[in-house]
């Protein structure tokens, strides 16, 4: 849940036909804990006064950010060894490591975005680390093409089959 | 016209959940909760005297019930008046709920829709005053039965963008008429405008033919924007940045915020592109 006081002061005025109505000052106040992935939105939103749109991306902000923090939530009690959230609970961002290949690591960062409109869309980037000599054999570049595979992968399984499919493949090395 | 600062407008909300279902819950549930309350103090006056007494004992003034209710009833209509700034509010109605569906524009409050909803398995919409171009019964088919919330919140997007988008028209034609070499064209979605203009209203040069085309309904920003130049030397590099500068300004600001600028500029006129 995220906490955050609201002053604002709304303008009316009264002309023979109507009563038109605008904010004239807003002033947005959260905690930095929620702020870091918010703070350019509420900034934007203070700028242009938009109240409304603050309330509406925000309830979406949170779903998304619910969200994620359930799928990650699963990932790390399915696969507790190899499953790790840096930040805790709420991180933006998971390690998979596998016990059997202790120098390679995938790091999957899902960030929230909110862009000019208002509109809320998740965006997930692949990170590698591997070992140089891994690097050094890898012939057909699979390491250095591995982001751009992921968003594909992304756009064909969605998030949560496309996450578990790589926690899998890292895991396989165990095995076989 | 005056100008007034309407008394008791200026809130401070704390801790809103920014759910909306929560929301109304809320507002509702604040709702009962006054009535009960109401209905509980008037009951035993005797025990509200006594359990104000008691909790301050230092307090030599002695409000009457009345005013004590008086005061919860205030304070409750003052919160429920607040969430209409969360552009979504609503009542109880006899037979559900009517959701209040609130717009605005950067800050400019503009129409209000409603959506009555009948409590009953299935959820069903009583009337509302959406207008017939918004999608209602695809978005209502998709959400209402299973996330009323989403369904609110969708809806909200719609209704938001159709009155931003709206407000950008009628503030072009109502601030920049004299920047306009012809009506402004627009459907009633007002997602596809059509106008010519010119930077110098006086001058000799042709005027722009602008398209703007907002695909994404829930945008107020156009998704394909096209200007065009027809005179005789369109093709003179001048224009064509000009051409070009424009198509690019109208997909990242507000229209009316583009003819600002083009108004300010129009007061510093380079003699030089009127060749």
């Amino acid at each position: 849940m995220v906490t955050f006081q609201l002053e604002f002061q709304i303008l009316e005025i009264q002309n023979k036909e109507r009563l038109s109505s605008a904010v004239t000052d807003l002033n947005i106040i959260m905690e930095p804990t929620e702020c870091s992935e918010l703070s350019e939105f509420v900034s934007r939103a203070e700028e242009r006064k938009d109240l409304f749109m603050f309330f509406r991306s925000l309830h979406f902000f949170v779903e998304w950010f619910e969200y994620r923090k359930r799928t990650f939530k699963h990932f790390k009690e399915k696969y507790p060894d190899a499953v790790h959230l840096s930040e805790g609970p709420s991180s933006p961002s998971i390690v998979i490591r596998s016990a059997s290949q202790p120098g390679f690591e995938l790091v999957i960062v899902w960030r929230i975005q909110i862009d000019e409109d208002g509109k809320v869309f998740p965006k997930l980037d692949l990170l590698t680390k591997v070992p140089q000599r891994a690097l050094e054999l890898d012939k057909n570049r699979a390491i250095e093409t591995a982001p751009l595979s992921f968003r594909t992968l992304l756009g064909v399984l969605g998030i949560e089959a496309a996450l578990e499919s790589l926690i899998k493949s890292l895991r396989a090395e165990q095995n076989g | 016209m005056a100008g007034i600062l309407a008394p008791g407008l200026t809130r401070t909300l704390r801790s809103l959940s920014p759910l909306a279902g929560q929301l109304l819950e809320k507002a509702l549930g604040n709702l009962r909760w006054s009535r009960r309350t109401l209905y509980v103090q008037m009951a035993s006056p005797k025990e509200v005297k006594a359990s104000i007494a008691n909790v301050e004992p230092n307090l030599a003034v002695e409000m009457s019930e009345q005013e004590v209710l008086e005061e919860k009833l205030e304070n409750v209509k003052a919160v429920l008046q607040a969430y209409r700034f969360t552009g979504l509010s609503g009542k109880l109605t006899s037979r559900g709920v009517c959701v209040c569906i609130n717009t605005a524009f950067e800050g400019n409050l503009l129409d209000s829709y409603f959506v009555d909803l009948v409590i009953q398995k299935p959820l069903r919409i009583h009337h509302h005053s959406v207008p017939v171009f918004i999608p209602l019964e695809e978005i209502a088919a998709k959400y209402l039965q299973t996330n009323i919330q989403h369904f609110l919140f969708s809806l909200c997007e719609y209704l938001n963008a159709y009155s931003g988008r709206k407000y950008q028209a009628d503030r072009l034609q109502s601030d920049f008429a004299a920047l306009l070499t012809g009506p402004l064209q627009r459907n009633p979605l007002c997602n596809l405008l059509s106008f010519t203009y010119k930077l110098d209203p006086g001058g000799q040069s042709f005027p722009f033919c602008a398209r703007l085309l907002y695909k994404d309904l829930t945008a107020t920003l156009p998704t394909d924007v096209t200007v065009t130049y027809q005179g005789v030397d369109a093709l003179s590099t001048s224009w064509e940045e000009q051409r070009a500068s424009h198509e690019t300004l109208f997909c990242m600001k507000p229209l009316h915020q583009v003819f600002a600028s083009f108004a300010r500029k129009g007061e510093k006129l380079d003699m030089s592109l009127v060749s």
